[in-house]
């Protein structure tokens, strides 16, 4: 408890040895539900799982600067990486389940899919778009500070130069355009994970639910909407906050040198799904006790 | 709830209050059981109580959590607790034996939370010694309490009791889906309750001058808060006189730790002053 | 046709309602210092700097809106389940969700201040009275704009998901809006007032915030009059841009055919960013770098 002191180690070394442990746990969770619930089971937890990855990579896009963004003292949005990037997922979630709301059920169920998975993103990515727009737009026309970079010498995208946009004292400030972009791929990627897990589940539920609880599909549609949303958002936040964690909490965008350490949490990100998904699954099979 | 918190320093060591937190919030919630023995929902009010011992477990977890550091808010700890917590908890909520359900929720929340735990440390690397152990009591305590909150709004834990509803019209009673705390998406609003006044008090009381009575009175405080809009919300759900044993009962648990909360703090400040200026400090 | 021209009206409605709670949000959060800009307050007094800042560090914005906004919508759904009308019952859950957000305000700043005893950092009591109060009723009109827009979705537009869940979204959603534009310009323009214009706050001068106004010293109440000008409106537009833009493709083009949907907020996402390149583009122009460096004055 007298810890205070002690600063996490999370450098940038990788673990291969628990990477491995993490792939097998991984598999090993997708064949209990293969065991228990073959067929709609198993394809919903297998969504699940690369929604949870799309989640967990996506976040790593979105430039989030913390406190001292706040201040003009670093780059990136002064907000927490964790929240930001599940606003702009249930924003892209909110569109994903309205267009499935909307689609007529005669529809081929993977034309469904990418039409419900490609609204979700486009609704994530157009949030983080408005919101990096509008942050740029407040440091240049409220408080006439450039965008500058504080990790590197050019912006990979449009090749300017940002050390001598750096203002003194201050490791950079706002958002050069390859963390704007940054942020639209994150919001993007968050926004379809987040509405292919709850497409999976909705699915699975609506199929499930009527014959376990004994009453009609049309009656168990607000219990299925709900169970889904609701686990889509659980599971968005386990996602984030475990990349949050990778990355101690800040990040520039895809040109920080912290992004190289996305596949750790790819594999964090796989273990956690396919471990929630699978109970979410379990919902639906009629259990032993 | 139960425990009992002297001024030492350091406080009441953490396992004390990690088993006076199990065991209290799991007694509450069985007593919210006499609801199907007796056939009343008077008893839904235990539930709010088990919200109220879980949390003041879980907020301590949060701060030996927090203490190392972890490079990311504290409110987010609080987010992973009820993100793994609720998918617990609603798998437990099926099992065939009702007795059964919160024993489950709390084995499955502890699976859950300790496989989260092994990959933060080993697979994303964070070496944080507590971590483990913490986010496996965090996730229980998401579970328990989202639980507690499910008892104290609908009077029953069971996935049936969570998916039907009656609606009244023109005198006659009908059984619906819609209006129940699964198909309203009730448990969205528990979900954030509990998330905010876990991680609150340690957030809300973090500095040098960190004292532990204060936040676990805090931490009943918010319990309470969230038991008084929790049961403005049993109105919708169970019966009116049994919402109002809850409500009262949170009213007065909410006034009596928001005084004793005050007192505390007002022990611990440096000073309390009303419409005075900034004092003058050396060379400033 | 006149199905979409409803749409239409309601998506106006909605936006309208968003741009209020954006700009209502963010005058809050800077009234009650939440968010960034409180390590900032935080940190003063142990730099010697004591204060009459309001600290309100409930959580950040995100998930302390997504509550609130989430209570209120729950609240408001128990009360349209009891046969309340819909209007009484919106009102009443975001009265008691302000209530709440309301005590949660008290004791964060009694918490925070209390903690930093051994700075010398008294508890005002008068701060507590009248700044919780101003920051309450800023949250009313976000929290109740919020829950009658999701509301409108959720009856007048028929999304599937249950007032709560859609009170969670765009809470979460409204905080995060809100604290990405609005955060920086009450960090470093409001509180660092002191620095110089057009560049960011050194290191070395954190914990250096503004602490006299011009007769007398400042309160809380003087950052959200200053931050409404700019901050409060650009989280609005924000806000109100994210929902009406969202709605809009949907409603419109979503019944011609889905894809018309997703390729419209394609392009958007392509004009805003044009946007932002060029408001890049014409800073740097016309900022020009920062040649010669600057004395940092701690």
């Amino acid at each position: 408890m007298s810890a205070v002191a002690a600063k996490p180690a999370a450098g940038g070394a990788m673990n291969p040895g628990a990477m491995a442990v993490g792939i097998i746990l991984t598999l090993i969770l997708v064949g209990i539900c293969y065991v228990m619930s073959p067929g709609v089971g198993l394809m919903a937890l297998i969504g699940v799982v690369i929604g949870g990855i799309l989640i967990g990579f996506g976040t790593h896009f979105v430039p989030v600067g913390g406190a001292p963004a706040a201040m003009g003292q670093a780059p990136g949005i002064a907000t927490g990486v964790a929240m930001l990037a599940t606003g702009a997922g249930v924003a892209g979630l909110f569109g994903g389940a309205w267009a499935a709301e909307t689609l007529p059920a005669t529809m081929d169920p993977m034309m469904q899919l990418l039409i419900v998975v490609c609204a979700g993103g486009v609704g994530g990515g157009l949030m983080m778009a408005i919101t990096c727009m509008m942050v740029n737009f407040l440091y240049v026309f409220g408080m006439g500070i450039p965008p500058a970079s504080g990790k590197v010498a050019n912006d990979p995208i449009t090749g300017d130069s940002q050390a001598e946009y750096k203002s003194q004292g201050t490791e950079g400030h706002g958002l050069p355009f390859v963390s704007f972009v940054g942020g639209v791929i994150g919001g993007t990627l968050g926004g379809a994970g987040g509405t292919l897990i709850y497409f999976e589940l909705l699915n699975l539920y609506q199929g499930a639910l009527p014959d376990v609880m004994n009453v009609t599909a049309a009656q168990v549609l607000p219990i299925a909407v709900s169970l889904a949303g609701m686990f889509a958002v659980g599971l968005f936040l386990v996602n984030a906050v475990l990349t949050a964690y990778n990355i101690t909490g800040t990040i520039e965008g895809p040109h920080d040198p912290k992004f190289k350490r996305w596949p750790r949490s790819i594999v964090a990100s796989a273990v956690a799904s396919a471990l929630c998904g699978l109970c979410a699954v379990l919902i639906v099979v009629p259990l032993p006790i | 709830m139960s425990v009992k918190v002297e001024v030492i320093e350091g406080g009441v060591p953490h396992n004390t209050i990690l088993i006076a937190g199990v065991v209290s919030t799991l007694v509450c919630i069985y007593l919210t059981y006499l609801n199907v023995v007796t056939q009343t929902e008077m008893f839904s009010f235990f539930g709010g109580l088990a919200v109220v011992a879980a949390l003041v477990w879980g907020s301590h977890t949060i701060k030996v959590l927090c203490s190392y550091g972890i490079g990311t808010g504290v409110p987010s700890a609080g987010m992973i607790a009820f993100g793994s917590g609720v998918i617990a908890m609603l798998l437990a909520t099926r099992v065939t034996n009702l007795l059964l359900a919160p024993v489950v929720a709390l084995i499955l929340a502890a699976i859950i939370g300790l496989i989260l735990g092994w990959v933060s440390n080993n697979v994303l690397n964070m070496k944080i010694p507590a971590m483990v152990q913490a986010l496996t009591e965090m996730a229980v305590v998401g579970a328990l309490s989202l639980m507690g909150f499910a008892a104290l709004i609908t009077g029953t834990f069971g996935f049936s009791g969570l998916t039907t509803g009656t609606v009244s019209m023109f005198g006659i009673t009908l059984l619906t889906h819609t209006n129940s705390f699964l198909g309203g998406c009730l448990i969205a609003v528990a979900f954030l309750l509990g998330a905010i006044a876990i991680q609150h008090p340690f957030n809300a009381c973090l500095g040098p001058g960190w004292t532990q009575d204060r936040m676990l009175m805090l931490t009943a405080e918010c319990a309470f808060l969230s038991m008084i809009v929790a049961a403005i919300m049993s109105l919708a759900l169970i019966s009116a006189g049994s919402a109002l044993i809850s409500l009262v009962i949170a009213i007065i648990g909410w006034a009596f730790t928001y005084k004793e909360y005050m007192a505390l703090s007002k022990r611990d400040a440096h000073s309390w002053l009303d419409s005075k200026p900034i004092p003058d400090v050396e060379g400033h | 046709m006149e199905h979409i021209v409803f749409g239409i009206g309601i998506t106006a409605l909605a936006g309208a309602l968003a741009t209020v709670a954006g700009s209502a949000e963010d005058t809050e959060s800077n009234i009650g210092s939440q968010g960034d800009p409180n390590s900032q307050v935080q940190l003063a007094p142990q730099m010697g700097f004591l204060h009459r800042i309001f600290n309100k560090a409930v959580a950040g914005e995100p998930p302390a809106y997504g509550l609130w906004c989430c209570l209120g919508a729950g609240l408001a759904w128990a009360f349209m389940a009891m046969q309340f009308n819909a209007v009484l019952a919106i009102v009443l859950g975001c009265v008691f969700a302000t209530f709440v957000q309301g005590v949660y305000a008290t004791t964060a700043y009694v918490g925070r201040t209390a903690s930093l005893a051994k700075f010398g950092q008294p508890v005002y009591v008068d701060i507590l009275k009248s700044m919780t109060t101003v920051t309450m009723a800023h949250a009313f009109i976000a929290i109740f704009c919020t829950v009658t827009l999701c509301h409108l979705i959720n009856t007048a537009l028929g999304h599937p998901f249950p007032l709560p869940l859609l009170g969670l979204i765009w809470g979460i959603a409204l905080g995060a809006a809100g604290s990405a534009t609005g955060n920086p310009y009450y960090g470093k323009e409001r509180q660092y007032q002191n620095q110089k214009f057009g560049a960011g706050v050194p290191i070395s001068a954190s914990g250096n915030i503004v602490r006299y106004a011009e007769a007398g010293e400042r309160n809380s109440i003087d950052n959200g009059w200053f931050t409404a000008k700019i901050g409060g409106s650009a989280s609005g537009i924000c806000f109100g841009l994210i929902v009406f833009l969202e709605l809009w493709r949907t409603v419109v083009f979503e019944a011609i055919n889905p894809w018309y949907a997703i390729i419209v907020g394609v392009i958007m996402i392509l004009i805003f960013t044009v946007i932002d390149r060029y408001i890049e583009v014409w800073a740097r122009k016309t900022y020009g770098p920062y040649t010669a460096p600057k004395e940092a004055d701690a």
